[in-house]
């Protein structure tokens, strides 16, 4: 019987882990490696230079780069910080990474006000924001020349098409793309750097990520341990009832 | 000490509470590993409050700052990420434990005479439990956090005659909203977790009135030696404090386990939909409760009418509390229970798991069919429960409790 409970426990307890994604096209795996800095280093700077003007990450500190990047404050400054505060003077290191962008404005110009990406690698997981960026292709019925295979008529332009280039669908079913022109990187040098990027955008979406593991290894060590001198002495204490 | 101890127990009977409740306080020596769910209850009771106070410190119960302030816990806050996946993580696992609990007094009939009204408080207990996690769940204003409560609250619409009324009494606006939200933490920080004190306390109360019962359903307070102390009963101090530290540990390991490598559980303890930020004009595409309202949310889609799948749904938990008076027959063990028992206990518990598992999933036909047969043996349980109980054919009872090590 206890067999049998145990086994309920766990069917309760397992749902199958799997989230239906309601495009037609197959996400594309992302090797996640948050242990790479450099490769996060490299994120952040694609993101702070292509993505940050429209897209905010507005729980996300700067200054949280010095310890979670290895990157110093001098860097940081110089190389990845490039908006003013209300007082027109240089944003501050301890702030928040929001951008100038008039929100009335960037609502004139794409329709909706770009969201903020700072939880977006939670919300819609690593694979899909992968996928995502490697999807689009020049479609000049969009008021912006370009659509997205994962998101149709995603109201975002392709931002990244001067490193990636521009590609046309050789079928209606959006399965294979031929490339018009060419960007500043190889297809290859591409998907790595939207590998570094969705990686930087995993870290963003929970920096906790970066020590939950390696502590939770020592707490559930410690406790494993625990566990069994708890026994011992369970089974001490428990000698003389018969 | 002892002189210190007598100057206190002349004001305070500090040391006969302890003889009382602990160390001469004399439990069966029997229980089995369904027997640590209560202790494990209170200790996330316990948890839930000291973690529920530090994120306390630095929410703010605002529409306009509230999904912000959950993200400065989970990022500004020391170690606030940890106080966080502590409470989201023990809000689960608290429904585990309840729900493995309650089935424990189904198993060994618990709820039978003379703890009826420990079966009725321990009921009590379970329903303010899921509005508790109900109004805790809107406090970090996401996505589902909004669309989830908006969905229950707009059931009580359902009620013909007030029910517009109530809802909106309930939301403080017509959507959810500001108010809602207010509201909500208040409840959920203040009201309900002193009324659940309260009934935990009369939970205990009740319990150490009758004394426990045991995988064997007999009273141990029938035997007694020439000193008028149970023969199968043992101090709960120190023989359950040390088994129960045991059985804490090992449920630690799992617990922390989760809250510091899964978390997320899947998107089934903190669902995907809810680090986007509560937005009125969006609805998601699925809206699912979170996982432990789950098989009743079932039950109440397998019902085509509205108002018909709210009254069903209540009905599935209050048909609950008649269950010591459903169930007529004195043995209280299934070990000694007619076969009829186990295969309808059986029953009912693939049913409630299996209405939780279609209560997670969007409604398709076929999954909505499925889910109507399970409601029918959900209730059908009691129904026959009822009847077989009357006259049923029990195993003769051991005269005195049995070790099965």
């Amino acid at each position: 019987m206890n067999k049998f409970i145990i086994f309920l426990f766990f069917l309760f307890t397992f749902p199958q882990f799997s989230f239906g994604a309601s495009s037609s096209i197959d996400l594309r795996q992302v090797q996640i490696d948050l242990s790479n800095t450099s490769s996060l280093q490299r994120g952040a700077k694609i993101y702070v230079n292509n993505c940050l003007g429209c897209h905010t990450l507005k729980y996300q500190r700067y200054v949280k780069l010095v310890d979670h990047l290895g990157l110093d404050k001098s860097t940081i400054e110089q190389n990845l910080i490039f908006t003013t505060d209300q007082n027109g003077e240089k944003t501050k290191i301890g702030s928040l990474m929001i951008n100038a962008v008039n929100k009335s404005h960037s609502k004139e110009a794409f329709g909706v006000m770009p969201p903020d990406l700072t939880l977006i690698a939670r919300s819609r997981g690593p694979d899909w924001l992968y996928t995502f960026l490697l999807s689009f292709y020049k479609d000049e019925s969009r008021p912006l020349g370009a659509n997205n295979a994962l998101y149709p008529n995603v109201n975002m332009p392709h931002v990244l098409w001067w490193m990636e280039g521009v590609k046309e669908p050789v079928d209606s079913e959006l399965s294979n793309f031929k490339y018009i022109s060419s960007g500043s990187m190889s297809v290859n040098e591409y998907e790595k750097s939207i590998q570094d990027l969705v990686n930087f955008l995993t870290y963003v979406s929970e920096p906790a990520k970066l020590e939950r593991y390696t502590i939770g290894f020592w707490v559930v060590l410690f406790l494993v341990l625990f566990s069994f001198v708890a026994y011992l002495l369970k089974v001490e204490y428990w000698k003389d009832v018969k | 000490m002892s002189k210190f101890m007598a100057w206190i127990d002349q004001r305070l009977p500090v040391s006969n509470f302890v003889k009382n409740h602990l160390s001469q306080y004399y439990a069966p020596k029997n229980f089995n590993f369904f027997y640590f769910f209560g202790a494990l209850a209170i200790f996330i009771f316990i948890l839930q409050i000291v973690t529920g106070i530090f994120l306390t410190i630095n929410y703010k119960p605002d529409a306009d700052q509230a999904f912000a302030s959950v993200e400065y816990i989970m990022r500004d806050v020391e170690w606030g990420w940890l106080i966080r996946y502590m409470h989201s993580t023990g809000a689960s696992f608290f429904f585990i434990v309840i729900y493995l609990h309650m089935f424990r007094a189904m198993l060994y009939g618990s709820y039978k005479n003379p703890r009826e009204l420990l079966w009725i408080f321990g009921m009590l207990i379970f329903v303010l439990l899921m509005a508790e996690a109900f109004m805790g769940y809107l406090l970090p204003w996401g996505q589902m956090s909004y669309w989830g409560a908006q969905v229950i609250i707009s059931l009580f619409g359902a009620i013909p005659f007030f029910g517009e009324s109530l809802a909106l009494w309930i939301r403080g606006d017509y959507v959810i909203s500001d108010a809602t939200l207010n509201r909500f933490f208040a409840f959920h920080v203040i009201a309900l977790p002193l009324l659940l004190f309260a009934l935990i306390y009369l939970h205990l109360a009740a319990l150490h009135t009758t004394g426990s019962n045991n995988p064997d359903g007999i009273e141990i307070k029938q035997t007694k030696d020439t000193n008028g102390v149970p023969l199968d009963g043992i101090p709960f101090h120190p023989y359950y404090t040390v088994k129960d530290i045991f059985g804490l540990s090992v449920f630690l390991v799992i617990f922390t386990f989760v809250v510091f490598f899964l978390p997320e559980f899947g998107g089934y303890f903190l669902e995907k939909d809810n680090f986007v930020p509560a937005d009125p004009l969006k609805t998601p595409e699925h809206i699912v409760p979170v996982w432990y309202f789950t098989p009743f949310y079932a039950i109440l889609r397998a019902i085509p009418d509205k108002f018909g799948g709210v009254l069903t749904m209540g009905l599935a938990i209050f048909v609950l509390f008649l269950l010591p008076w459903i169930d007529r027959c004195k043995t209280k063990s299934i070990r000694y229970r007619s076969k009829e028992y186990k295969i309808i206990l059986s029953l009912f518990a693939v049913s409630f798991v299996g209405l939780g598992f279609i209560g997670m999933n969007p409604a398709t036909p076929v999954l909505t069919w499925i889910g109507r047969i399970f409601t029918l043996i959900y209730f059908g349980f009691f129904i026959a429960l009822y009847f077989i109980s009357k006259n049923e054919k029990t195993k003769p009872l051991p005269d005195r409790v049995t070790m099965h090590e």
